[in-house]
């Protein structure tokens, strides 16, 4: 059954057409939700609760924008809702970014030459670092650099200019690249520890 | 040809890694060691980006087995249509097609008991249905066990476990009552094991959350 037929159908509540309209996006909207929370437990509820307020919603749904947006926008709400009220804070996604990301100025600590990321990234350190990302960068990052969404697709989806979403996204590559290094170099320093301690012990023999 | 300094080299960025690459950005980037290396990690990292989605996994089952008894609570799905044969859901199709009906029950229960139920006795709180359908007086049984070791824990999860088990049973309840009113509907038939089914999912869902809970 094709998209535009479920869609149609579910509008007049037949239980097939929801159950493809599920199958069709669930595995994007549970991916997003992984990847924002973290916890398996709580990406289920998330990606419950996105299909749910869909479903509520269907009949209101008139094509202007493309399906998958209007359900990831009802996604992105759910959980940063969710992330804001375990916060406690009811900040708006402008204010889910680190403070002093908005000085305006660069950061200088660019990286020597003997430190580049090139050939050292694997998947593990790099999901370790998005788990770090402030709720806005993870977001925006998630959707353009992970599930391929472009610049005016995520603005819809996450009520920004488009402007503001190359801003987030730019400004959540320079803090991954701040995390990885960071990560990189603390396990360097295990590294030269554990050979240390190594070679103590080995001294002592 | 103007030249920019690393701020606005850092500040254009974004349309860098776009392909948009100005001649005096190009300039900066030739004899800038810093932002050389800023731009090489940021595509490193853009590079690396998509293979995190590789192996994302499909949500589990019991996610579309409690949205859709969501779904019917609410009244937004109507359950005249029976889906056809072949295009039933595919982790019940996989039972549906490798087990016969009596095998299937027995998986559920296998399932139940796998998951740690003693069964101890009739249920009185969830036993407002006919007792024509031993699977289901099985599945009630192995629900009261599971409720009984929720007494005591968090009342909003304790709450919440009553209502989603509210909303399945009603859902099974309107599949017994078809099969009542039409024994020999195999649509209503199938509807009815795919309710219990979801009850099974939902207990077992709610076995594992339990088991982190307390």
């Amino acid at each position: 059954m094709p998209e535009a037929e479920a869609i149609r159908l579910a509008q007049q509540g037949d239980a097939a057409a929801f159950e493809r309209l599920y199958r069709l996006h669930s595995r994007r909207v549970y991916s997003l939700c992984l990847r924002m929370v973290s916890n398996v437990s709580e990406a289920e509820d998330l990606t419950q609760e996105a299909f749910l307020q869909l479903f509520r919603k269907i009949a209101t749904f008139r094509g202007e924008s493309a399906f998958s947006t209007w359900l990831h926008r009802l996604a992105v709400n759910v959980v940063l809702m969710k992330l804001r009220k375990k916060s406690g804070n009811e900040t708006s996604l402008e204010q889910v970014t680190e403070p002093d990301d908005e000085s305006g100025g660069p950061r200088r600590d660019f990286g020597g030459p003997d430190l580049r990321l090139a050939g050292s990234i694997d998947r593990v350190n790099l999901q370790r670092a998005v788990e770090q990302l402030p709720p806005g960068y993870k977001t925006v990052f998630i959707l353009h650099d992970v599930q391929g969404y472009e610049h005016n697709e995520i603005a819809e989806i996450m009520g920004c200019s488009i402007g503001n979403s190359k801003s987030q996204l730019h400004k959540a590559r320079v803090r991954l690249r701040e995390l990885l290094h960071e990560a990189i170099r603390a396990k360097a320093r295990e590294e030269r520890k554990a050979a240390g301690t190594a070679s103590g012990s080995s001294g002592e023999d | 040809m103007s030249s920019v300094g690393c701020n606005e080299f850092v500040a254009q960025m974004g349309s860098w890694m776009e392909g948009e690459r100005e001649p005096a950005a190009q300039a900066h980037l030739a004899h800038c060691e810093a932002c050389r290396s800023l731009a090489a990690d940021i595509d490193a990292i853009q590079s690396a980006a998509p293979t995190l989605s590789v192996a994302d996994p499909e949500p589990p089952a019991r996610v579309w087995a409690a949205l859709r008894a969501q779904l019917v609570q609410e009244g937004l799905i109507r359950e005249a249509l029976p889906p056809p044969k072949g295009e039933r859901q595919p982790w019940l199709a996989a039972l549906f097609t490798q087990l016969p009906r009596p095998a299937l029950a027995g998986a559920c229960l296998a399932l139940l008991i796998a998951v740690g139920f003693g069964i101890r006795g009739p249920v009185s709180q969830w036993t407002s249905r006919a007792p024509a359908f031993p699977l289901s007086a099985q599945l009630d049984t192995a629900e009261q066990t599971t409720v009984s070791s929720f007494a005591g824990s968090n009342s909003a999860v304790s709450a919440s476990l009553h209502q989603n088990l509210e909303i399945v049973d009603h859902y099974i309840a309107l599949c017994e009552k078809s099969v009542r009113d039409e024994p020999q509907n195999d649509a209503a038939r199938e509807y009815l094991y795919d309710a219990y089914q979801q009850k099974a999912d939902l207990i077992d869902m709610i076995t594992e959350r339990g088991d982190s809970i307390q």
